[in-house]
């Protein structure tokens, strides 16, 4: 049973698809955009803090103020963006996307030394550090490495919305989903936005949450469950199931609390669903001219 | 031959990448990028501290300590978003300092400094939420610095050195 569930995480036993190929790369580059994405967004930031208040990971053995002058973070998010193409391209291909998660992993060290702890970019680090593994150890077979990555990811995706569940029922308990914690969190959002843009309104949904307290407890009530059950995220036939749940409960969080988990919603979009499969069934690779080359392009980088 | 060899080094890269995975969170307090327990909203009902950043008029320095409620804020909210600071930033680094050491000070005036060099007078108040005995939330600010362009003042109540 237990090589069996491994088996089907990893999908040996399936024959490679085009589908399969031109879904992994679609997934890769967005992954690498992501990595662009946070390494110039946070490059500038970091040249406006002046002290590390809180140190995170590696900053607990190295002291990363020297990042916050003399634009070293944005030079650090330039070597970022260099070797995360050069993963993309396949140059360097055993060692590129290594070296980008440990220059990420100083940026996000630096990005976040002022006390605030984000998980925003936590599944496009654990996705890096799959291609990275995936590179590094499969190096010669691109089946392989496609097929480690997404079991990899599947394995932890499950695993970390799992673990957020348990984290909630060791912090408080079974009475976590009560409503008035909602109305808590909802006030302290309401700083929040006020202190982001100036001013907060509550939404209609927030301003029901506040006036019957029961619809408070039923929208945490769904949010606990669904990440609960964040391991279906490991089988191949529960796992649109529960990418849906987990969207759905994400759009209740930005809806109750104004918090957008983004970037999580595009990855459960991108991963959750059976899209090589439905690339197989419902294009022809060969006949569309633009398909065609957007395949070969992906089999020349796989 | 080939697929279970493939399958048996997949599974070992994977298992003792969570055990590094075990090793790290368990040593860091939960946190080691890109691993973590997800402990965010784990502590339902729990008091929470918050930060904003008011702007005044003018500084009227013997009132400017006073503990308030959301209405009694002075001024005109800061939009944080403007200045491209997280707002999260200042929230943790009021909350998680102690001992506001002359450098500690100057880091939240880097954070602002933008609206500093347009000659504004901000007061910088932690947002402290908990819920009242019959479960409503309840609101107070305490003011922790006053900043203009040549002058930054503590709450007198502030750990200094």
């Amino acid at each position: 049973m237990i090589v069996n569930f491994w088996k089907s995480l990893f999908e040996t036993d399936k024959n490679p698809t085009k589908g399969e190929a031109l879904h992994f790369k679609i997934f890769e580059l967005f992954v690498v955009i992501f990595v662009l994405k946070y390494a110039w967004q946070w490059g500038p930031y970091i040249q406006q803090i002046g002290e590390v208040v809180l140190p995170l990971g590696i900053a607990q053995y190295v002291d990363v103020s020297f990042m916050f002058e003399h634009n070293i973070s944005l030079i650090n998010a330039g070597l970022i963006s260099i070797f995360a193409l050069f993963g993309f391209f396949r140059v360097l291909p055993k060692y590129s996307y290594l070296i980008t998660l440990g220059l990420f992993h100083l940026h996000y060290v630096s990005r976040f030394s002022l006390g605030e702890i984000s998980h925003g970019s936590n599944f496009i680090g654990t996705s890096l550090l799959a291609l990275a593994l995936a590179l590094f150890f499969f190096n010669d077979d691109p089946v392989r490495r496609q097929r480690f990555t997404m079991g990899f990811i599947f394995f932890f995706f499950g695993l970390g919305y799992t673990s957020a569940a348990v984290s909630k029922l060791i912090g408080t308990g079974l009475t976590w989903p009560s409503g008035e914690h909602l109305w808590l969190w909802i006030a302290e959002r309401s700083v929040d936005v006020s202190s982001s843009t100036g001013s907060f309104t509550p939404n209609a949904i927030q301003e029901w949450v506040l006036e019957y307290k029961f619809l408070g407890t039923l929208s945490l009530a769904f949010g606990l469950i669904a990440e609960f059950f964040g391991f279906l995220f490991w089988f191949d036939k529960t796992r649109p199931y529960i990418a849906t749940a987990l969207i759905a409960m994400h759009f209740g969080v930005y809806f109750t609390m104004n918090i957008m988990f983004d970037v999580y919603i595009y990855e459960l979009l991108i991963i959750g669903y059976p899209w090589a499969r439905l690339i197989d069934q419902y294009l022809d690779l060969d006949k569309n001219p633009i398909l065609a080359k957007t395949y070969d392009w992906s089999v020349k980088f796989a | 031959m080939e697929r279970r060899n493939s399958l048996t080094k997949s599974i070992k890269i994977t298992l003792v990448t969570l055990i590094i995975y075990g090793l790290l969170v368990a040593t860091h307090l939960g946190e080691f990028w890109p691993f973590s327990i997800y402990p965010m909203f784990s502590q339902a009902g729990n008091p929470w501290k918050r930060a904003i950043v008011q702007e005044i008029n003018r500084a009227e320095i013997d009132s400017l300590w006073k503990t308030t409620d959301k209405n009694g804020l002075p001024g005109k909210t800061v939009a944080l978003n403007e200045l491209n600071v997280n707002t999260n930033d200042i929230a943790n680094y009021l909350s998680k300092t102690e001992v506001w050491t002359p450098k500690k000070q100057s880091g939240v005036r880097k954070l602002l400094q933008k609206k500093l060099l347009k000659q504004s007078n901000l007061l910088v108040y932690q947002a402290r939420g908990s819920l009242s005995d019959n479960d409503e939330p309840k609101l107070e600010f305490v003011p922790y610095f006053y900043f203009s362009a040549d002058t930054t003042i503590s709450n007198p109540d502030l750990r200094t050195e």
